[in-house]
């Protein structure tokens, strides 16, 4: 499946994340800037990869921007900016949830 | 933690004031018209009722950014709680790339918070941050195919194309295997920024080997480089054609294998004579920077430039602009005087370039 | 109410749409955290903050405290979707803001239900309270806090109150007297809890303790907080006496006795106990606990 339009979701505060996909043609390629360590990087992609596979994405720029969130941080902005990109944020995929 | 984001508006003098002041003890204190009008939303925080943060949004551009430190619970939160709202106001608007002009000082704070550096000067800086960015503008661009030898490259405004473009276009022409032509982007002109694309298009058609490219966010009028933040403003100028000069450098011209730029000898602009010495320090040696004697009229005494045209126009002075434009560009003015004169009439300014 | 009555000393309002604040909520202490999806987050922000809600009650471990979510408002674009997403995620509590009739409650009970179906939720196990915040609430209290079997409290939320009675807030209360009375009544006749709004002013310590000693004299269960360092005033406030502790040691005893002895009639001092007196003592060795002023085996200890 293919995103409908350029969304982003989360905030760059404390213990948050910031999440922006675009239309890609390339697969999953991902532009991360982290304020923790970069042995996390690998964490943060397959918290949203997984995401992505859940709702079908396979081409998809994704640029983060974390701030030291948590795993279920992640997961939740991931869904919200999914969501938005695929311009169905009043019919949330519950079984994604 | 009582922080709250709240619209401040230019028109309320009580808040503009007290916006004004603010910035002005963070060393911010020009605010002329030209930034001024600019600005579509400007935003702040408020700790109680107190001023702590403020930045604006104009176009594609953030600017006006000032954060106190005063009283902040840990270092930071303010500027990337600033920067989300203005981020996400923007988002609202469909707009997903932001632009910075600002210190060097604050490059980190920018990076921290995924902006990259696009340019820099000693007085000013430029970043980015979202999509589409400068990536994805120079992958639209066609590349040269294998075995290209040179390549030339030609920035115009072309408000409108004249002989005096098709000449330079034409000398870079033959001494290239392939030019690139960049018309500048911004919609300010006489001729709109799609009329003045379509005009040097059809100019350059007869030769074959000119790419026409539309500059995008990343070829555009130095002057409009926002310059608030710069309080000498000896440096303005300065700081202005030497980002502009080193984005086309480090960035435009590595990926497309641009070695020479060619521009028209400046004998009657001191500004744009200012951008031609700038593009001399700044591109060579590793981009040939080629200065071309501007063309006279057939009377021998006076240059040609659009700028003669435009005021043709205004004075419906047939014979004047008809023998400075190409032909193509001769069609379009007469096919849309009218409208063109309207323009002219409702207030556009045709002085400038 | 069939459930065990608990200690709703302090609800703390958490922003659902921040991260740091969402993930810490557990560590104050709180009788109750309440998330909030409704004023406390913008309207472009609405669908993230609930997928942070719902992600931070799938997977943060918030100890003993009870969970409250404020969901939208019935005639918002997001009502039903926080209903599902909290029901979905296991939430204790639902609060709707702005009730003013029994109908809005029996209108989310409904949907609640659905979702409770729809996602395998044990159905009755999603608990309801209304927060009152006009003056037409406030005349329909009673049924409100009748209108379903899930309800657990009804709250008094005093700015858009004040708002719709055409006044504001001051100092000392007396715009709220006649609201509180009667969230305080309908609460306890319909056997639930009470809760007092919250007060704004972080910087006024005195002003929110003067506050919090008038509605617990009132007989208010708690109050709303906005902030964790109000959390430990408001527990000050509530803790029992020490004759107060030992006289509910006494009743306990006296219960234990009727149940060694198999008599149906608890009697203390030559008197029965009724049942009141066994609730009060009961929630006083709950506060006495709360605020460790005994020990393990019950004894008093000494501060």
């Amino acid at each position: 499946m293919e995103i409908k339009k350029t969304a982003i979701a989360g905030t760059l505060e404390s213990s948050d994340v910031q999440i922006m996909l675009t239309q890609g043609t390339d697969g999953i390629v991902f532009d991360l800037v982290s304020d923790v360590a970069k042995q996390f990087d690998d964490a943060i992609k397959q918290t949203i990869n997984q995401v992505l596979s859940e709702y079908g994405i396979q081409n998809v720029i994704v640029k983060v921007v974390d701030k030291g969130a948590l795993d279920m941080v992640i997961k939740a902005r991931t869904v919200a900016v999914v969501q938005r990109a695929l311009d169905t944020v009043g019919e949330p995929k519950w079984e994604v949830l | 933690m009582t922080n709250t984001v709240q619209d401040i508006h230019m028109s309320n003098v009580t808040q503009k004031k007290n916006w004004q002041a603010f910035l002005s003890k963070l060393g911010i204190t020009k605010f002329n018209d030209q930034e001024l009008d600019a600005i579509e939303q400007t935003i702040g925080i408020y700790d109680d009722e107190q001023l702590v943060a403020t930045g604006s949004i104009a176009g594609n551009i953030i600017k006006y950014v000032g954060v106190c430190a005063i009283g902040e619970t840990s270092k930071g939160a303010r500027f990337n709680q600033l920067m989300t709202a203005l981020e996400n106001r923007m988002a609202l608007l469909e707009r997903f790339h932001q632009f910075v002009y600002t210190k060097p000082l604050y490059v980190q704070s920018f990076e921290h918070v995924g902006f990259k550096l696009l340019a820099d000067s000693s007085a000013g800086v430029l970043l980015e941050k979202g999509s589409p960015d400068v990536q994805n503008f120079l992958n639209a661009i066609p590349k040269a195919l294998q075995g290209v030898q040179t390549i030339g490259s030609v920035v115009v405004n072309a408000n409108p194309f004249t002989i005096g473009h098709q000449y330079l276009i034409e000398k870079a022409a033959n001494e290239n295997d392939l030019v690139y032509v960049f018309v500048v982007n911004q919609d300010v002109s006489l001729f709109r920024t799609a009329e003045r694309f379509d005009l040097v298009k059809q100019g350059v058609k007869n030769f074959k080997n000119v790419i026409v490219v539309a500059g995008g966010d990343y070829i555009i009028s130095y002057l409009t480089f926002p310059s608030y933040f710069i309080t000498n403003t000896q440096q303005v100028i300065n700081y202005q054609t030497t980002i502009d000069a080193r984005i086309f450098k480090n960035i435009i011209a590595p990926a497309l294998a641009i070695q020479r730029r060619y521009v028209g000898s400046e004998p009657l602009s001191h500004t744009t004579n200012l951008y031609n010495q700038t593009l001399v320090r700044e591109l060579e040696p590793e981009i040939k920077l080629i200065i071309v004697p501007r063309i006279a009229q057939d009377n021998q005494t006076e240059i040609v430039s659009a700028r003669k045209v435009r005021q043709a126009i205004a004075e419906n002075d047939f014979e004047a602009w008809s023998e400075i434009v190409p032909e193509t560009t001769k069609k379009f003015i007469n096919q849309h005087l009218a409208e063109l004169q309207m323009r002219i009439r409702k207030g556009q300014k045709i002085n400038g370039n | 109410m069939a459930i065990e009555e608990k200690l709703r000393r302090t609800m703390m309002f958490v922003p659902g749409n921040n991260p740091a604040m969402v993930k810490d909520a557990g560590i104050f202490g709180a009788d109750s955290i309440m998330f909030d999806l409704e004023d406390a987050v913008s309207l472009s922000e609405k669908d993230a903050a609930r997928y942070l809600v719902y992600e931070a009650l799938k997977t943060v471990d918030y100890g003993r405290s009870e969970l409250v979510v404020r969901i939208n408002g019935l005639d918002t674009p997001f009502y039903h979707n926080d209903i599902k997403a909290m029901v979905k995620a296991g939430i204790d509590v639902i609060r709707l803001p702005k009730v003013e009739t029994a109908d809005m409650i029996r209108n989310l009970e409904k949907l609640v239900v659905e979702a409770e179906i729809e996602f395998g939720r044990e159905v009755g196990t999603t608990h309801l309270m209304a927060a009152i915040e006009s003056a037409r609430g406030v005349v329909n209290a009673n049924e409100i806090a009748q209108a379903s079997k899930r309800m657990i409290g009804i709250a008094l939320s005093a700015e858009d109150y004040t708002t719709d009675m055409k006044t504001h807030r001051y100092p000392d209360g007396q715009e709220l007297l006649y609201a509180r009375n009667v969230i305080l009544h309908a609460a306890r006749a319909a056997g639930i809890a009470a809760f007092d709004t919250v007060f704004t002013n972080l910087n006024d310590e005195a002003g929110f303790k003067r506050e919090t000693e008038l509605i617990h004299q009132l007989g208010f269960d708690g109050k709303s907080l906005i902030n964790p360092r109000q959390i430990d005033l408001v527990n000050q406030v509530y803790q029992p006496l020490k004759k107060e502790i030992i006289t509910a040691q006494n009743v306990i005893a006296a219960i234990e006795d009727a149940k060694q002895k198999g008599s149906g009639v608890i009697s203390m001092n030559g008197q029965m106990v009724d049942r009141p007196v066994v609730l009060r003592a009961e929630r006083v060795m709950r506060l006495a606990k709360a605020n460790n002023l005994v020990d393990e085996e019950g004894n008093y200890i000494e501060k």
